[in-house]
């Protein structure tokens, strides 16, 4: 399956790119989508991940239009065309 | 609850403009000179917020930031002015803010928010406004909102991004829902353009007006992102995390 995948703020930042489409096999869930991502782009591997490979709990993650928070990512299902956009922290005042 | 305090000839005059608000009114008007508002940090976005309040007729501002004026500063702390460059921000913010409104009582303290304060401060207001650059800070002021069950407004941008909303403590998620660890990218120095601090900060101060006067629908339990860079604005559902260390139990 097909998705889009929308980097905002640092992401967008070291990764260069403000999103791209990735192939995933179906069933796949949020956390395969991460790893995924963090093999890519391997600057970005700290905003994805914790140094122990699971999905970073202070990035905010919206799938279409609803927020899923990165605590759920094994467990959240994705399908095909769905659009993840990942957000991480900013602070800046 | 405390008694409204009435309205002068000279501030009638001065508001004139906002009293015919739709659900703000004179009531609305005597509910913000009633309250307090503290503000974290008056920089690109705090100082914008503390500005629109000010000018809004918010009886008490407190403001909280450490510090002299420094020359890179000035792209965006619209408070601060270039001769009060070597002097403390607090004094530059207060100075331009009883220029623009004498009716409001400024307080302000040449400190950042810390263990050491952040209860008092949070004691003596109605309404939070943060606004600190670091995450720190904020995850301090959110954790003690919640306790004292005071409403915080938790506004922040990067390059030309922002992100605002509004905690209602036992009500909707608080900054710790959503930031379960302190993040450890960020970066104090970030990319900034006064015309997006000065947008989140302005859409702060309009939560806070919003609270204080009872006006429209507050975001609590949604949090609005935008990109200037397209223009695009969304305002996505969150959600209260049942284990969330700082408002789980409440």
């Amino acid at each position: 399956m097909k998705l889009r995948v929308q980097y905002m703020a640092q992401l967008r930042t070291v990764i260069g790119q403000a999103e791209e489409f990735i192939e995933l096999s179906d069933g796949s869930r949020l956390s395969d989508v991460l790893i995924q991502l963090a093999a890519r782009h391997s600057v970005a591997r700290s905003h994805l991940l914790t140094d122990t490979g699971q999905p970073r709990p202070s990035l905010l993650i919206i799938i279409n239009e609803a927020a899923v928070s990165a605590r759920d990512a094994a467990t959240t299902e994705l399908r095909s065309n769905d659009v993840v956009t990942l957000l991480p922290p900013i602070a800046g005042g | 609850m405390r008694e409204l305090p009435e309205l002068t000839p000279d501030e009638l005059g001065r508001y004139e403009w906002q009293l015919t608000v739709r659900d703000f009114g004179e009531e609305g008007q005597r509910r913000l000179k009633n309250a307090t508002v503290l503000v974290s940090r008056i920089g690109g976005v705090g100082g914008t917020a503390a500005l629109q309040l000010a000018a809004a007729g918010v009886g008490r501002l407190i403001l909280a930031h450490a510090g002299d004026v420094r020359l890179n500063d000035l792209n965006r702390q619209l408070l601060m002015t270039t001769d009060g460059i070597g002097w403390p921000r607090v004094e530059s913010a207060m100075r331009r803010l009883r220029e623009l409104n004498p009716h409001v009582e400024i307080e302000t303290m040449n400190e950042n928010i810390s263990e050491a304060n952040v209860a008092e401060l949070v004691r003596r207001c109605d309404v939070v406004v943060s606004a600190a650059p670091l995450f720190n800070e904020r995850l301090l002021m959110n954790r003690e909102a919640v306790w004292q069950r005071k409403p915080l407004v938790d506004s922040a941008m990067y390059e030309l991004e922002g992100r605002l909303t509004t905690v209602i403590p036992g009500r909707s998620p608080c900054l710790s829902c959503l930031y379960p660890e302190p993040p450890p990218n960020w970066k104090r120095e970030f990319p900034v353009f006064s015309a997006v601090s000065s947008t989140i900060g302005s859409l702060a101060a309009m939560e806070v007006v919003k609270l204080i006067a009872g006006l429209g629908e507050p975001l609590a339990g949604r949090l609005l992102t935008f990109d200037l860079r397209d223009m695009s604005f969304r305002k996505v559902p969150i959600a209260r995390q049942s284990d969330c260390a700082i408002c789980g139990s409440l």
